[in-house]
Order: structure tokens, then sequence, then C-alpha cells
């Protein structure tokens, strides 16, 4: 079921197109990636699902149904660009927040002392926000986020501004969101965490939705027929036995009769093929498929419609 | 609670905390209280008295200087009918008491010329009172020269009244300029009340446009609703403060009425003014407030709770109107630093409206004043000042919070379309052009 569709999206600013055809679909329980160069118009998408703006042509549906004002209440946006009230206390904040969102009062308070003692916080609810650190402040605003319990959550750079350890604590945070049944979308540039937790992606560059799937899938994609093989031998032998079918693209010794080397396959060749030609060689340790990373899949897709640009 | 009412009581609740808002809300009626009491007491100040002695060999004046009985006055004339030298007057003892000598020699028939010396420089007000006094008693003698009797002189020669009276409103002019003075100063309290508070609403704007936090608070609520209960929040706190300086004030005058002045009025005051006719049985207040101008205007004549009840109308609409447009300069710029270029246009008006408020104190009852009491950007603090002198009718204060209302139902819409594309835009500050195109879309 989804929770999430977005339908042929179109949204024109004065000279140029910020988002043109779009559509996605985000399934329940599932964390979405939402990727893209700076300037794609992942904002712009993200804007247009919060109803902070109005798209020029399609449709947003919640739960298969057009998406209403009133359903604001069960989405919590974490945007790139955030802050909080300087002077306000933490606790004053994060209830003002969750009334906004149509809390009440004593709902509100509940939330608050489950959310500040998970965090254990409990001790900063009377601090004034400009007291709090970088790191402090980013916790606050997660939890004003979560604090109503949204079936959709939109988080932007969620990690952006944590150190590794809250950065961590955060991630086991949107997963175990997930595991309660939030759906999540998260745009990000971090493709170590996109290939963590995601499971489904959109990479839109230009206006343009450029790819589109199951992260599995996509990265089987934009496989390249490389292998890790790992042997003991020489590698030298091993080179010159690869010759004109396979290329060696990086070898490293592991230590004085183990190597590691990374081989791509070349004309018709197949995985059959480079074990059979490296057995006669070498003593085959291990041999495991090298797909492409995240990184790798952003910098080759959207180089790609550059190139096609042009 | 509605979400705009949240808002409402945040931008408030957040606002009359503050210790400086406190402060100075307690502070100012003090200080108006305080500047008011010594314009009274000012008033009241016993003026110098002076003695002049005149020297008048020739007896010109026959020994005497006519005085109406009873009145008070600056100064006593005395007769020395002889000759008198300035050093004499400076050294002998027996001149010592005088503060002035006035040498009524043979000069004074041809020339027409009085001299007067002096040892402390006289007030303006008892150099006037002497020299009239000088002036006509020597103009009888010159009559009595020329065969005029005194009767006929005196009847020629007595002092003529002018007033100057509004036809239309039946007053007398120097009470409605006087009470346009007040008018003024309201009109100057407003323009700095809507300043004022329009600006903290700009600040307010671009706080949360600066800290990226609107973002948060737009997928909660509308555009429209964080504006309207940001200008609403602000515009409640400039009513509160308002209020608690008219409840601090009233009740510091009271006190002042039954504390400090008592002891002020003599009974020599109270005698002079039984007999210019007022009844016997005034509190001494009221028998102050009467003779000190300042304080007749303020205590009995104006019409306080109208001019009070027309401040908070033209306050509101007046506000809203400039709100609307600061919250737009607010939501069209990136930093402090972009506001101080895009609030000239804005700035503009608002300021060459107190400029005309001026200029309408100096020269009152002009065509422009019509006009400008009704144009919703001038009329919040033009009205007030001819509400004031009295010369404004019913359907004209009608009129002007009407057209003062739909300006503002229109403003706010303009200003909502600005602030919802304003505030979303990070990183640059928009021009005027691009503002205008906003309101367009």
């Amino acid at each position: 079921m989804s929770v999430l569709r977005v339908e042929n999206i179109k949204k024109k600013y004065a000279g140029h197109t910020a988002l043109n055809n779009i559509s996605l679909e985000v399934k329940k329980g599932e964390i979405y990636g939402l990727l893209g160069p700076n300037g794609a118009g992942k904002t712009s998408l993200i804007r247009i699902i919060n109803q902070i703006t109005a798209a020029d042509e399609g449709k947003v549906y919640l739960d298969d149904r057009e998406i209403k004002r009133s359903d604001i209440a069960h989405i919590g946006y974490l945007p790139e660009e955030r802050g909080l009230y300087k002077k306000m206390k933490v606790r004053e904040q994060a209830m003002y927040f969750a009334r906004l969102k149509g809390l009440t009062k004593s709902e509100a308070s509940e939330k608050i002392d489950y959310w500040f003692k998970k965090f254990d916080i409990e001790s900063w609810a009377n601090k004034k926000v400009e007291t709090l650190s970088k790191g402090m402040a980013q916790k606050i605003q997660f939890i004003i986020t979560v604090l109503h319990e949204p079936k959709l959550l939109i988080l932007d750079e969620p990690f952006s501004g944590f150190d590794p350890i809250n950065a961590n604590l955060i991630k086991d945070e949107i997963l175990e969101l997930k595991k309660n049944g939030a759906s999540i979308i998260l745009s990000t540039h971090d493709m170590n965490s996109v290939e963590e937790i995601c499971d489904s992606i959109s990479l839109i560059d230009n206006a343009e939705m450029i790819l589109q799937g199951k992260l599995s899938d996509i990265r089987k994609q934009f496989r390249s027929d490389l292998y890790a093989i790992q042997f003991k031998g020489m590698m030298f032998g091993f080179a010159n036995a690869l010759f004109a079918d396979f290329a060696l693209e990086h070898s490293e010794q592991l230590d004085d009769n183990t190597a590691l080397a990374h081989v791509r396959l070349l004309k018709e060749n197949n995985l059959h093929d480079l074990i059979k030609t490296a057995m006669s060689v070498v003593e085959i340790e291990s041999v495991n498929e090298v797909l492409p990373s995240m990184n790798d899949i952003f910098i080759k897709a959207v180089n790609k419609e550059g190139g096609k640009d042009e | 609670m509605s979400k705009i009412s949240l808002i409402i009581k945040r931008e408030f609740s957040t606002r009359v905390r503050k210790g400086g808002f406190i402060t100075i809300t307690l502070l100012v009626p003090f200080l108006i209280v305080g500047a008011i009491t010594i314009l009274a007491l000012i008033g009241q100040t016993e003026e110098k008295h002076y003695k002049v002695l005149i020297a008048d060999p020739s007896d010109l004046c026959e020994g005497e200087i006519y005085v109406k009985p009873g009145t008070q006055t600056p100064a006593t004339f005395y007769f020395y009918q002889d000759m008198l030298y300035v050093e004499d007057f400076i050294n002998q003892p027996r001149f010592q008491d005088y503060d002035m000598m006035v040498a009524l020699d043979d000069e004074v028939i041809t020339n027409k010329t009085v001299n007067i010396g002096y040892r402390i420089d006289p007030v303006p007000s008892a150099r006037v009172y002497i020299q009239k006094k000088i002036e006509s008693r020597l103009e009888e003698y010159f009559a009595r020269q020329n065969g005029i009797s005194m009767d006929v002189y005196r009847e020629v020669r007595q002092p003529m009244k002018v007033n100057f009276q509004d036809l239309e409103n039946d007053e007398i002019a120097k009470t409605a300029n006087r009470a346009r003075i007040l008018g003024f100063l309201l009109s100057v309290f407003i323009f700095l009340f809507i300043t004022i508070y329009s600006a903290m609403v700009m600040r307010s704007v671009l706080e949360e446009k600066t800290s990226r936090i609107v973002e948060i608070v737009v997928s909660s609520v509308k555009p429209f609703q964080l504006l309207m209960g940001k200008i609403i929040g602000v515009g409640l706190v400039g009513l509160v403060q308002f209020f608690t300086w008219i409840l601090i004030t009233a009740g510091l005058l009271m006190l002042m009425r039954s504390f400090i002045f008592p002891d002020i009025t003599t009974p020599e005051m109270v005698a002079n003014l039984q007999e210019q006719g007022i009844t016997p049985g005034m509190s001494e207040f009221d028998l102050l407030t009467y003779q000190n101008d300042f304080f007749n205007l303020l205590f009995n004549q104006v019409n306080w709770s109208l001019l009070l009840t027309l401040f908070v109308v033209f306050f509101i609409g007046g506000y809203l109107i400039y709100a609307s447009l600061f919250a737009m300069v607010g939501a069209a710029s990136d930093s402090e630093a972009d506001t101080q270029q895009l609030i000239f246009p804005v700035l503009i008006p608002l300021i060459f409206v107190l400029m005309l408020a001026i200029f309408m104190l100096i020269n009152p009852g002009g065509s422009s004043e019509l006009w400008f009491s009704q144009i919703p950007f001038s009329s919040p603090i033009i009205m007030l000042q001819r509400v004031a002198a009295g010369t404004v009718s019913l359907w004209e204060v009608l009129m002007a919070i009407g057209i003062l209302i739909l300006t503002f139902i229109l403003l706010t819409k303009l200003a909502a379309k600005v602030y919802r594309v304003g505030i979303l835009m990070y990183g640059k500050k928009a021009s005027w052009r691009e503002i205008m195109r906003w309101m367009k879309q």
C-alpha cells in the first residue's frame, strides 16, 4: 500500500522549470531516498508535498486520497535549512510546534516527556535554545519533527550537523520509526547512509527524474561485470593469464602470498570463463561481484544526463 | 485552540515577558506625569517682583501710575521728584532697594525717549508691563497738554480685547489651537507607535526567515495564518502597553491632584480668582487648572474618552496597514541590512505625514487637511489632530475609518502573497520590482 503518491508534478518559477513531470510512490514502512545534485528540484518537490507551495500541474495523494490541508498533521518535516526560536525555552518550543500540528496540550506534554526521556535531555527542558550547541538543537528539531507521530516523515539532510555518535543515534531512530510503520523520505547527499538504510530511491537532476526504483535493482542495473578475486599465487602470472579477455582494474598484495584483484569481464566472457582462466595460474580463495556504490551510480547517472543535455 | 491563536499567543507572550518591555511600560507613565508636574510647577513659580523708581523732577506723572486694584503686577512704581543721576542710583545706599530707575527728564517731552536703567535684566513680560504703564501715563500728560480731558483720553485709550472665533463651531479659536498642539502630540505618539510596532513585525518576520524556522512553521500553518498571527500578536502588545500607560498615568494624575498641588494655591490666589468671578467652593486643584492654560486644556476642555477611543481605532488601522508593508519588507529581505534599503519607500510616506502634521500645526485649516485625513496612509496620524481641534464632523471620521479598513483588507492580501514567496527565498534580497511581481501572482 502506498502512503504517498506523487503524479506528474510540474512546477515553474519565473524563467526556469523546477520540476518537470515528476512522479514517485512511497510505500508504508519504506525509507525512500530522494537524491539529486544541488538545485535539482528536491526542495521544490518536498515543499509541494508539504503544501507549502502548490504545483502548477499534477497531484499528490496521501493514503490514496488527494492530499488536503488537514493532512499536514500526518506529515513530519525536517527541512535542510532549519532553526529554532533562540529566545524560547526548549520544552515551550516543542509544545508550540506540537500544538501547531494539532496535538492537545496533554497529548503534547505526554509525547514530549517520552522523547525527552528517550534522548536523555530532560534537563534541557527549561534552557533557552540559544544556550544549546548545534548538535543539541538538531536533536530538538528531530524530536519536534516526529513528536506528533506522523505516518510520513520528510527528512532533508537529517544527519548534517551531527557527530558520528549522534548521527548513528538518529539513524537508529529512523529505523525504529520505520519498524513502527512510518514511511520516510530521506533527502541527502550522504550516499553511505542511502546504501545503509534506503529501500528505494529517486534521483532527480535538472527538474527531471533520471533514475527510480528499488535500491537493490538499481545497483544491479548499474553493475559493470566487475569481480573481486582473492587468491594465493603470483600477481604477475595472474595478470598475464587475463590477457585480452579481461581487464585488471585494481590489484593489491594482501600478504607475501595472497593478493586481491578487481577484474572486469571483456568481450563475451562470463564469470565462469574468468574462474577457469584464473584457476589455471593461481589458487582462488574467494570471488565476489563488485556492485557499484551509490556514490558511483549518482555521479554516473548525473554525468550521463548532463552529457545528454550538451 | 486554533493555530492562529497559538501564533498570537506566542508572539504576544514572548514580548510582554521581556524585561525591556516591562521596564518601559512601567516607566513611561512616570515620565509623562513628571513632565506634566514640571510644566505645572513652572506655571506656578512666583515671578520676580520689580521695584521701579521713577525720577520725575517735572512731576509729569503727578506721583501716581494707575494700577487696577487687586491685580497682581510684576512691578511696583515709586516716585522721586528730583533729578537722579545714574551714579547716585548705583552707589547711594538709599536707592539700593530699587531694581530699576526711570529718568523722566525734559528729553521725554522733546525726543519722546525714556531711559530705564536696571540692576537685574527684567524678564520680557515685566519689560512690557513697565513700558506700557509709563507710556500710557505720559500719554495722559500729552493729552492734557493738548487740551484733551482725562475722561475723554481714558475713554479713547481703553485697551481693546480681540478674540478670534471659529464661526462654524462657535468655539474660541485659542482653545482650538491649544487643542491642536495636544492633537499633534497624539499624532506624534501614534506615529511612534505605528513605526515601532510595525518595525517589530518586520524584525519578527526576518528573524524567522534568517533562523530558517519559518520553513518548519509553514509546514504546519498557512503563511497567511502565520502573518496574521504575528501582526495581531505584536499589535496586542502595543495595545497592552498603551492601556497600561493610560491606567498608570491616570492613577498618577489623581495622586498628583490630591498630594502635590494643594499647597501651591495660596489664599491670595484664591482671592484673586474669586475677584475674576470664579465661584468659591471649587477645589484648589480646580482653581489651579483654571489658572494654568495647559492644565485647563488637559483637565477641562479635552474630551479624553473620545480622543483615546479614536487613538486606539486609528492606531489599530494605521498599524495594520504599515505592519503589512513592513512585513513585506521583512519577507523580501535576507538580512537586517537589506531591510534598511527596502524600507525607504514605506518609511517616506510615514515621515512625510509627520511633516504634514507639523505643517498643519502651523497652518491649520487648509484643504490638504481634508484630504490627508481621509487617505489611509496618513489618516491615522492627521485625523486625531483634527479631532482634538474639533474641526471635524462625525461622518468624516467614520469615512476615514471605513477607508482604513478597506485598505487594510486589500493590503494584507497583497502582503500575504509577498510574504508567502519571500519567506522561502534564501540568500538574496528581492527588489521592489520582484515584490510587485509576487503581488500579481
